[in-house]
C-alpha cells in the first residue's frame, strides 16, 4: 500500500515536469503590440517636443522621460527576464526591499523567506557532549509593503514572521517602516522605523544576497542585525558615492523598561535593541555610512554609530546622576563582485563606557561582564564555477573566515568569559537554479578559547521576489 | 522486492525528479542565457566602459534601412537602442539587441559591430524554442567579421544549419538588420 502510494507520488512529480514545457506561457502578442505601440508613440511625441526648442528647463526632463521610456520599450521587447528591473539594490536595501522605488506609482509587493535545518556535533571542542539537538526551522518569512504616492512620497515596510508563529521563541515584527520624501538622487529624507546603514547584512539580507546558511556573528553581535530604530534623516547617491545618516532613538543597555530591549550582556550588544516598540528616548544617536562603488563591481566603504545607552536609568555609583553609557561602534568594508567571483571583507570594533555601572543594574559578576571593547570582523571568497558556462544556474563554493571577541576588554574587577573570543571557519557551496533562490550547504567550524565549540551542518533554502 | 526496497526506490525517483524540476529553465520565459547587462559585460568588460543611445529613424531612414538589410530582413522599429563601448576615449564597438520570432516563439540576440562595421560578436540571450533548434556557438561565430553584404545569407556566405532552417534564417536576418541600422545610424560619431 505504501509502495503503491510512493510509486503515484513519483508519477505525480513526473507529470509535474513534464508539464513544464515552453509552450504553456506564450506571451499574449497583440497586448505586447499594443504596447509597444503607445510606448513608441509617447516617445516619439516627447522627441518632437525637445526638437521644437522647449525651454532650458524641460528639456533635461523631456530627456529623462525619453531615456525611461526608451528603457521600457527596450524591456518589452526583449522581456523582462532578459532586461530585469525589480532585483536591483536601490539606497542599500535588498532587491525585493527595493521593488517600491522602480513601480510607476501604487502599491508594491515583495518578499524573502529562510528554512534552515542545523545538525549539530555531538562533541565539543573538548570532547565533552554538546548536547544540542538538531533543528529544522523555518526562521523567517517577510512581505515587503510599499506604496508610492508619486514622484515625492515613497512608504515603504517590511512585515516579519520569525520561527513560523507567535507562540514559544517566534514573533512577528515590523522589521522597518518609514516614508521617504524623494528630493533629488542626492539629497532625499526619511522618518519611521529604520534600519541603521552600518555592514552589510543589516540592511542587505535576503538569503541571495549572502552566502553562508548563517548571517555572520559579527553582523550578529556587534552590529546587531536586523537592527531597527525610530528615528529620521537624509540619504542619498552621486555618481560613485552613496550615503546615508540617521538619527535614531539610541540602544537601551539596561533593558527591562518598556522596550523590547533585554540590555546589553556578555555575548553583545543584540539584547540593546529596543525595535521601535514603544522605546525609550531619553538618549538617541546618531548613525551614518559612506559607500564608494565602481562600475565593475567593487564596493569599500564605512559606516559609524555613537549615542548613549542609559536611557533615563539613574547611575548606581553615582546618586543624582544619570547614567551616560556612550556606545560607538565602527566598522569598514570591502566588497568585489567580478565575472563570477565574490570577495568580502568586515572589520568592528565597539566600545562601551560606563560598563561597572551597567553591569551592577543588570546584575552581571564575573565573566558575565558586558565588553567595554568588542572587536570582530570576517573575510569570505566565493566563485561561481558556472559564471563561463550558457546558463543561469549559479554553484558557487566558498570559504569564510571570521574572528570575533564580544569582551576583548571588561572592567577592572571583572573577568573575560574564554568562550566569548570565538573563531568561525564556514565551509560550503550555494546552489542558485534562478538568482532569486538559493540552495546552501555549509559546514561550520567553531572554536572558542574555554573550548566549548560546536561544530554544525547546515542546509538552507532561501528566495526573495 | 520488499516493500521499504520499493519504496526506498520510489523516494531517490521523486528527489531526482524533483531536483530536475528545480534545475529546468523557467517555461514562461523560455531558456535565458544571459541578461542584458551579462551580455553587455562580455561584450565590453572593464575596464571597457558603455554608453546608452538611441536613434530616432524617420519614415525615409527606415525605409532606406529595409532596403540596405534586404528582402526578409525587415526593419521596422524607428526607435533603436545601442551601447557603444569605449576604452581610452575610443570606441571599441557598438552592440544591438534584436527580438524576433524563430518559429512561433521568441529569441533575444546581441550583435556587436565592431569600429570598422564588421561583427565582432554575436551572443544569443534567450530562446523559447525547443533546445534542438538553438544556435551553436560555432555555427554564430561564422559571422565574426562579416559586413553588410551579399554573402551574409543563408547558402552564399553563411552556412543553413542542419536541422534548425528557421533558427539559421532569423538569426541571419537579425545580423542582416542590424548591420543595416549601424550603416544608417554610423554610431561611431559623437553623442546625438
Amino acid at each position: 500500500m505504501t509502495a503503491l502510494w510512493a510509486q503515484r507520488w513519483s508519477a505525480a512529480c513526473l507529470a509535474v515536469v513534464l508539464s513544464a514545457s515552453p509552450a504553456v506561457a506564450q506571451e499574449d502578442a497583440a497586448d505586447l503590440t499594443d504596447r509597444l505601440q503607445a510606448l513608441e508613440d509617447k516617445v516619439e511625441r516627447l522627441g518632437q517636443a525637445v526638437e521644437r526648442n522647449a525651454p532650458a528647463d524641460d528639456t533635461e526632463g523631456l530627456r529623462t522621460q525619453i531615456e525611461a521610456l526608451t528603457r521600457e520599450l527596450e524591456r518589452l521587447r526583449l522581456g523582462q527576464e532578459v532586461v530585469p528591473v525589480a532585483d536591483e539594490s536601490k539606497f542599500g536595501l535588498g532587491p525585493a526591499a527595493s521593488r517600491v522605488y522602480a513601480v510607476q506609482q501604487g502599491v508594491s509587493i515583495g518578499g524573502y523567506g529562510e528554512m534552515l535545518y542545523q545538525n549539530f556535533a555531538s562533541t565539543r571542542q573538548d570532547d565533552l557532549p554538546s548536547g544540542r539537538t538538531d533543528r529544522f526551522d523555518f526562521v523567517r518569512a517577510i512581505l515587503y509593503v510599499g506604496y508610492k504616492f508619486d514622484d515625492r512620497f515613497v512608504f515603504n515596510s517590511e512585515i516579519e514572521v520569525e520561527h513560523a508563529s507567535t507562540g514559544q521563541t517566534g514573533s512577528v515584527s515590523l522589521e522597518f517602516a518609514y516614508l521617504d520624501f524623494m528630493i533629488s538622487d542626492a539629497f532625499n529624507l526619511r522618518a519611521g522605523l529604520v534600519l541603521p546603514p552600518m555592514g552589510f547584512i543589516n540592511e542587505l539580507h535576503e538569503p541571495p544576497t549572502f552566502l553562508s546558511s548563517e548571517r555572520p556573528e559579527t553582523e550578529r553581535r556587534i552590529i546587531p542585525s536586523t537592527w531597527r530604530e525610530n528615528g529620521l534623516g537624509f540619504f542619498g547617491e552621486s555618481g560613485p558615492l552613496s550615503y546615508r545618516a540617521f538619527l535614531v532613538t539610541g540602544f537601551d543597555g539596561v533593558g527591562g523598561g518598556g522596550s523590547d530591549a533585554d540590555g546589553f550582556s556578555s555575548s553583545g550588544l543584540r539584547g540593546g535593541r529596543q525595535k521601535g516598540s514603544r522605546a525609550d528616548a531619553d538618549d538617541f544617536a546618531l548613525t551614518g555610512r559612506l559607500d564608494y562603488k565602481n562600475p565593475h563591481g567593487v564596493m569599500v566603504g564605512t559606516s559609524a554609530y555613537v549615542g548613549n545607552s542609559g536611557q533615563g536609568n539613574a547611575d548606581p555609583f553615582l546618586p543624582g546622576e544619570t547614567l551616560g553609557a556612550r556606545t560607538f561602534i565602527w566598522e569598514g568594508h570591502a566588497q568585489a563582485q567580478v565575472r563570477g567571483l565574490s570577495l568580502r571583507g568586515l572589520l568592528s570594533v565597539a566600545t562601551v563606557d560606563d560598563v561597572p555601572q551597567l553591569n551592577a543594574l543588570r546584575g552581571l559578576v564575573g565573566g558575565e561582564s558586558i565588553g567595554e571593547r568588542l572587536t570582530g570582523g570576517y573575510v569570505e571568497g566565493g566563485y561561481d564555477v558556472l559564471n563561463r558556462s550558457e546558463t543561469q544556474v549559479q554553484f558557487i563554493p566558498f570559504v569564510r573566515y571570521e574572528r570575533l571577541n564580544t569582551q576583548s576588554e571588561v572592567p577592572a574587577g571583572f573577568s573575560a568569559d574564554p568562550a566569548s573570543d570565538r573563531t568561525l571557519v564556514t565551509i560550503g557551496a550555494d546552489l542558485k537554479p534562478v538568482p532569486n533562490i538559493v540552495f546552501k550547504t555549509d559546514y561550520v567550524l567553531e572554536s572558542n578559547d574555554a573550548d566549548t565549540g560546536v561544530n554544525r551542518f547546515n542546509i538552507s533554502l532561501g528566495y526573495l521576489f | 522486492m520488499s516493500v521499504s526496497r520499493r519504496l526506498r526506490g520510489a523516494s531517490r525517483w521523486a528527489a531526482v525528479l524533483v531536483v530536475l524540476t528545480i534545475c529546468a529553465p523557467a517555461p514562461a520565459a523560455g531558456q535565458v542565457f544571459l541578461t542584458q547587462q551579462e551580455a553587455l559585460e562580455l561584450a565590453f568588460p572593464p575596464p571597457m566602459s558603455v554608453e546608452r543611445r538611441t536613434a530616432f529613424l524617420s519614415e525615409a531612414d527606415l525605409s532606406r534601412a529595409d532596403e540596405l538589410a534586404g528582402s526578409g530582413s525587415d526593419v521596422d522599429q524607428r526607435i533603436v537602442s545601442y551601447y557603444v563601448g569605449t576604452l581610452e576615449n575610443q570606441a571599441q564597438g557598438v552592440a544591438y539587441y534584436d527580438a524576433h520570432r524563430v518559429r512561433t516563439l521568441p529569441e533575444a540576440i546581441m550583435i556587436v559591430v565592431g569600429p570598422e562595421g564588421e561583427v565582432t560578436r554575436v551572443e544569443i540571450l534567450k530562446f523559447a524554442e525547443p533546445r534542438d533548434y538553438l544556435a551553436s556557438a560555432a555555427w554564430l561565430k561564422q559571422f565574426e567579421g562579416r559586413r553588410l553584404d551579399a554573402d551574409v545569407s543563408i547558402g552564399r556566405g553563411v552556412a543553413r544549419m542542419t536541422g534548425a532552417t528557421l533558427t539559421s534564417r532569423a538569426v541571419t536576418s537579425a545580423v542582416r538588420r542590424v548591420l543595416a541600422l549601424h550603416e544608417l545610424i554610423k554610431p561611431f560619431g559623437p553623442t546625438p
